[in-house]
């Protein structure tokens, strides 16, 4: 091997270009082990077969001829279920990473930390949303194939998949943040299971007024809301905010962890 | 050239790494010594950037590594060989690093043929023994092709065709006029491959020389085990030659600063028969130990004392 391999940089990158290697080296990251692929397969399973099911049956009876149904609720409801999918394959890109020391090496080719957390966030954040609701599209679509007395109007599609999208990078930024916190993933799997399923319907369900109080403030409640328009307890806007405020918490609480503490 | 100053970690009561100070130069291979536990990789993972230091600074190629924006074509390591995704690839886990880096795609294929991990790159890192994952460590510390690398325990668990590989490797590196650092607890693994050592026991810096200093303190110290019929004459004759003389547990006489021909020829003026005459080999690995051996943290109680550490 001779010293000159590779040409001398002159030029020192930016740190945009930084984050566009380190993006780029997620991807790459994130498609090349199979838990990805695993993950992405039980989503696609829950999401277009329950959502499909699920709108098929509500439909049943309901809808006719002159008054459709509009099937976006398939999606929806497959969302419901499947994003744990998608939140196991976020949780997953930063836990595998504690679990097999490989976070070691990933320090060593992005050092700069910041830079690795935004990137960490980014790729996983970006993959579920966009599967997730092309996934829920499919659904939608699925359901409509299904019984046509379903319709699926352009608008109401829209709308539908952009409220999907943001629980879902909500969702994802969640886990992520989760994940670098506890650096573990059988802690980050339960602590998401429970926030954003589990505890919301758990705590309602006890008959106490205080814990059903307290599940409102629950990032799973947020989901719910959002995603099927319901209850009424909790205003369209201020369910986004509860979610924006989860994903904010969590990603400012495992950032600590990764910028702060040693690599582990 | 790595700097390394008043470097100290500090887990809660446990001083793992206590005011380092040394210099890592190019062109040289340079032997981090030291008994486990001494610190060596808490002191690499420091210069890396991974671990905090609780005080003290490390720069590599003059600046510190955490704020490389393309460390990989400044500095490669190889820290931990099983520190490796298991369901990726070795050439997937290779092609990451090059990305993260802005390394072409090309060099995961020079860096895979000049390891040697050949087809086995394309297996998932899963199936591979300790020796295929030192090696996939390697092919990611050269990827970048930098001046700067350092290795810890990196002949941990290989054969000794595989010890022989990195033996030369290293060298290479070092005669391209690369910095390069190499961390082993065994000293006779320094004895062929080093040309400075930075020798280190309970975080602390013993012994910061270069390899012939070091050898040429071992010779002033060279020793000579004589058996005989007659210790007492023998001794005696000896004696008067200025030279010092120990009886052994086992009854022989060490002589120190003689050699074998010196301590025969008197045997022979004075007519006294010799059934044994040997030089001690105060092997670097003896030095070594006798540095090191207050700083060992896990010691086996009780040890008897070989016949080369007899002292007046």
């Amino acid at each position: 091997m001779s010293a000159a391999v590779l040409a001398p940089r002159m030029d020192r990158p930016g740190t945009a270009s930084v984050f566009g290697r380190a993006a780029g080296a997620e991807w790459v990251r994130l498609r090349t082990v199979r838990t990805t692929w695993a993950c992405l397969l039980a989503a696609t399973v829950v999401v277009v077969g329950l959502g499909a099911i699920a709108a098929a049956d509500e439909a049943e009876g309901t809808a006719t001829a002159a008054n459709p149904i509009v099937s976006t609720f398939a999606g929806e409801y497959g969302v419901l279920l499947g994003q744990f999918g998608l939140l196991v394959l976020a949780l997953l890109a930063v836990t595998q990473e504690y679990a097999s020391g490989s976070i070691g090496p990933t320090l060593q080719w992005t050092p700069r930390r910041g830079v690795l957390l935004a990137a960490r966030a980014a790729v996983p954040t970006v993959v579920a949303t966009v599967v997730g609701v092309l996934l829920a599209l499919v659904a939608d679509v699925v359901a409509l194939l299904i019984d046509p007395e379903l319709t699926l109007p352009l608008g109401d599609a829209a709308a539908g998949l952009a409220r999907i999208a943001a629980v879902l990078a909500a969702g994802s930024l969640l886990a992520v943040g989760v994940g670098l916190l506890l650096r573990s993933t059988a802690a980050g799997l339960a602590t998401v299971f429970l926030l954003q399923l589990v505890l919301p319907f758990l705590m309602q369900s006890f008959n106490v007024e205080w814990l059903a109080d307290l599940a409102q403030w629950l990032p799973g409640t947020g989901a719910v809301r959002t995603l099927l328009r319901e209850p009424d307890s909790l205003s369209a806007g201020g369910a986004l905010a509860l979610l924006a405020c989860w994903s904010a918490a969590a990603l400012a609480a495992g950032g600590w962890r990764l910028l702060r503490r040693d690599a582990g | 050239m790595i700097e390394v100053r008043g470097l100290t970690k500090q887990y809660g009561a446990v001083r793992a790494v206590d005011d380092l100070t040394f210099d890592v130069r190019p062109g040289k291979v340079t032997g981090f010594l030291g008994p486990n536990g001494a610190g060596k990789s808490t002191t690499m993972r420091m210069v890396l950037g991974l671990d905090r230091p609780t005080s003290g600074s490390a720069l590599v190629a003059g600046r510190p590594f955490a704020r490389l924006a393309e460390p990989l074509r400044t500095a490669g390591a190889l820290l931990d060989a099983q520190a490796v995704h298991p369901g990726r690839s070795g050439r997937d886990h290779l092609r990451v690093a090059a990305r993260a880096n802005g390394i072409p795609l090309r060099r995961v294929e020079e860096v895979v043929d000049q390891v040697g991990l050949g087809p086995a790159a394309r297996r998932r890192v899963k199936g591979y023994s300790l020796g295929m994952r030192q090696r996939l460590g390697i092919a990611t510390a050269l990827l970048g092709d930098p001046a700067v690398l350092l290795f810890d325990e990196p002949m941990n668990g290989l054969d000794l065709d595989g010890v022989r590989w990195i033996r030369r490797l290293v060298r290479e590196l070092a005669d391209e006029g690369r910095t390069v650092l190499l961390s082993s607890h065994l000293m006779s693994e320094m004895e062929q491959t080093a040309d400075h050592l930075v020798i280190i026991g309970r975080g602390r810096l013993i012994a910061d020389a270069s390899m012939a200093e070091v050898m040429r303190g071992e010779s002033a110290r060279r020793q000579v085990q004589v058996r005989t019929p007659s210790p007492d004459e023998l001794a005696g004759a000896l004696l008067r030659r200025q030279l010092r003389v120990h009886p052994t547990d086992v009854g022989d006489l060490l002589v120190e600063g003689a050699s074998p021909e010196t301590v025969g020829d008197v045997a022979l003026e004075v007519g006294v028969a010799v059934h044994r005459l040997a030089e001690v080999h105060n092997s670097l690995e003896q030095i070594y130990l006798d540095l090191t051996g207050d700083s060992v943290q896990y010691r086996v109680a009780a040890e008897p004392e070989p016949a080369g550490q007899v002292r007046p």
